[in-house]
């Protein structure tokens, strides 16, 4: 491409473009990924750029839209509803990521040793993960049901009193952090399991040598070495916990009152019950802001304070 | 919420795709023998999916010109977006089964057929469909629709259960005070029993059986021009202290909107509940012997329908001619019945009680008689405005409020009432 072009009458000396073009290494290169981009240009990028070309849209996906330049972000910062939504998604993240992150520590550790049927509890942590969200959402709505459900059996049984759960205004969101961190600690697990197989032996050898307690060498050798695998579900259980939807969606729906209106599902509402097809799009841009800055934040101290082997 | 995402700009694709591929020869979709192929889409399983195929095959062993193809397109739930995606890619379906709350959202879409001027041939005998099917399927005086399902609410009652109470069971005349002293006396904790049921997910669920109660008590959703909520009345206060009342006593079943309340009336624990012809197979299961009633009064016994419609889309007027055929036989007063018997559904002709076939499905699913009748007190319909899903949602949060007793009837009615008036003169 950089080269000079050549004088016409040379031309006829050089092989076809066609041959040219086929025999670089730069052809082979691009038919072998020329698949997946394709694949990504059309369901992501161009839905990407498409949705900020919406956003930007008086839309309600019935009828073609209009241009109405920044009203669906100016509209956006005085909606009180969507302030709820991201005062409730904060809480949720909140809680979320660190109660997932030192649970499934705690559970790793649990399981990084050589006893009878470890493979067993393993699979046992791991399961809710791959369980549909639909089959945890409708359990844990059996679960909690206030009057026929499990837990408030044991509750009743303990002589403590009954709770609504889901259907209290003040308990929902909580009950939404319980049910994620169990459907979603199985992944953490396995990171933190492989990050714990792969600190060297001699390192913690050597620090049994020197004298170390079992919680100093845990403390000074162990979690450092977990540093980058923390930093990773760190970021990755931040952004999923600000994109929350699937599991408000097949339980509370967002209630009762509003108090589990997440941002997500709040966009799905305004862009699927309320026909606002521009405004949720504005929404969903909002959010990718706010969550690359977020990630952008999270990675910026992680290269300060992670320790990395390599 | 990635899917989700990508759900909102293949939307946008669609859209911008629509621009470009309206329009078509009028003469498309015929052959050159004269023959038309149509598609109609639905969501029907079990018993349904059998009738519409039974159905559709003896329309065309009858009709040599037209052959239609029933297609299932998933939960119908989803079918607005279906159908959107493929107006956009120039292929709709020639009928399509829509729920009655998106008629006044596709009505806005130019591929949408204007039925008014097929359906007010005397053949038709339009007026012979229930009122309510005909409201929902009329957009600002266009009819878009030929209804295709009708439902209301009734009360369905455990017989055992008021026995053991010592009520007499419900009658035709029942006063909102009869049934609230029989939810009252129904209830006993003790024995995790109810005396009713209420779906509490603030969902339209929630809000079309406050509107029934609203009716009952004389009162109105809008104002007659549609400009202004009107629930905010004695009448609406009336109805959410009804609610308040059971609520507080731990009289209602609270449902948290997965339908759990069929099962929960089946095993005994509740004994009454307002609801429709689709819980009949659910209820009917000889666990529980159960009665059918028209709903308790104030001012009258009204009750709510939510029909849904057949939209026609434009595939040249070859394609249009054939679907309205098929509508007009398929929703004729023979064949609806036929469909009534094979599915349980409810006819959608009031001419289908006089009809000879009637008596054997009355006696075919106990208590369905009751809602057939109760259709003629199914006589207002939501507003068929665009803006409905909005004010349902304030209105379910301000029912749901009051359920769970965080306010007070009027409290939530005047606070609700005045976020409806803002949704009702904003641009659109």
């Amino acid at each position: 491409m950089t080269a000079p072009a050549q004088p016409t009458t040379t031309a006829r000396h050089r092989p076809p473009a066609w041959k040219r073009l086929s025999g670089s290494e730069h052809f082979a290169g691009w038919a072998f990924v020329a698949p997946a981009v394709v694949l990504i240009a059309v369901f992501m990028l161009i839905p990407i750029v498409w949705s900020l070309l919406l956003s930007l849209q008086a839309n309600d996906l019935l009828a073609p839209g209009h241009y109405i330049g920044l009203a669906n972000y100016k509209a956006l910062a005085k909606d009180s509803q969507f302030r709820s939504a991201i005062g409730h998604t904060i809480v949720y993240t909140v809680l979320f990521v660190p109660v997932s992150i030192v649970g499934a520590l705690a559970l790793a550790v649990a399981l990084d040793r050589k006893i009878r049927g470890i493979r067993f509890y393993r699979l046992a942590v791991f399961i809710p993960l791959v369980t549909s969200t639909v089959a945890t959402g409708i359990l844990f709505l059996w679960l909690l049901d206030p009057t026929f459900g499990l837990v408030n059996y044991i509750l009743h049984e303990l002589g403590l009193p009954q709770q609504q759960f889901l259907q209290d205004p003040n308990q929902a969101l909580y009950c939404i952090v319980a049910m994620t961190v169990w459907g979603w600690l199985g992944f953490d697990v396995i990171i933190y399991l492989a990050a714990l197989q792969g600190i060297p032996e001699d390192l913690l050898e050597a620090s049994q040598m020197d004298g170390a307690s079992r919680w100093s060498t845990f403390r000074s050798v162990v979690l450092p070495l977990l540093g980058p695998a923390t930093l990773f579900l760190v970021v990755w259980s931040t952004i999923n916990a600000l994109q929350l939807f699937d599991e408000i969606y097949v339980t509370t729906r967002g209630g009762p009152l509003g108090s589990t209106t997440v941002i997500v599902y709040y966009l799905y509402q305004q862009a699927f019950q309320f026909f606002n097809a521009g405004y949720g799009a504005a929404i969903a841009y909002v959010l990718f802001i706010a969550v690359l800055i977020v990630t952008l934040i999270q990675l910026w101290i992680g290269r300060r304070r992670v320790y990395y082997t390599s | 919420m990635k899917r989700l995402f990508l759900l909102i700009a293949a939307s946008a694709l669609i859209v911008a795709g629509c621009g470009g591929s309206s329009g078509g020869s009028s003469s498309a979709g015929a052959s050159p023998h004269g023959h038309v192929n149509i598609t109609l889409w639905h969501g029907y399983t079990d018993v349904e999916a059998t009738a519409i195929k039974k159905l559709t095959q003896e329309f065309n062993a009858t009709h040599p010109n037209i052959t239609v193809t029933p297609q299932f397109y998933g939960n119908s739930d989803y079918a607005l977006q279906k159908v959107l995606a493929a107006i956009a890619g120039g292929k709709p379906p020639d009928i399509s089964y829509l729920y009655g709350s998106w008629a006044a959202n596709i009505a806005t879409n130019p591929t949408t057929v204007d039925l008014t001027k097929y359906v007010q041939s005397p053949s038709w005998d339009w007026n012979d469909f229930w009122q309510a099917a005909r409201n929902v399927a009329t957009v600002n005086g266009k009819i878009i629709g030929v209804p295709a399902l009708i439902d209301n609410l009734a009360l369905v009652y455990n017989k055992r259960l008021f026995q053991q109470a010592g009520i007499s069971p419900p009658t035709a005349n029942w006063t909102w005070s009869d049934f609230e002293n029989a939810a009252l006396k129904l209830t006993n904790p003790a024995k995790k029993q109810f005396g009713w049921a209420y779906v509490n997910d603030a969902g339209e669920d929630t809000v079309w059986r406050f509107w029934a109660m609203l009716w009952q008590a004389g009162g109105s959703i809008l104002s007659p021009d549609g400009k202004q909520a009107a629930f905010d009345s004695p009448a609406g206060v009336k109805a959410l202290t009804l609610l308040q009342t059971l609520a507080k006593h731990n009289s209602i079943y609270l449902d948290n909107g997965s339908d759990n309340y069929p099962g929960v009336f089946t095993s005994g624990h509740i004994g009454m509940l307002w609801t429709g012809p689709w819980d009949l197979s659910q209820i009917n299961t000889g666990q529980q012997p159960y009665g059918v009633q028209i709903l308790p009064g104030d001012l009258n016994h009204q009750t709510i329908s939510g029909p849904d419609n057949w939209v026609v889309f434009n595939n040249g007027s070859a394609r249009v001619n054939a679907a309205v055929e098929f509508l007009k036989w398929f929703t004729s007063p023979k064949i609806d019945l036929k469909w009534a018997m094979m599915t349980g559904d409810l006819p959608i002709r009031q001419s289908a009680t006089k009809q000879a076939g009637y008596q054997a499905y009355v006696k075919k699913y106990p208590g369905i008689g009751v809602w057939v009748q109760n259709l003629n007190n199914a006589t207002q319909s939501r507003p068929v405005t665009t803006t409905y899903p909005k004010i349902s949602t304030v209105v379910g949060q301000a029912v749901q409020s009051v359920l769970l007793g965080k306010a007070e009837p009027q409290q939530a009615l005047s606070n609700a009432a005045k976020q409806v008036d803002g949704i009702l003169s904003a641009p659109s």
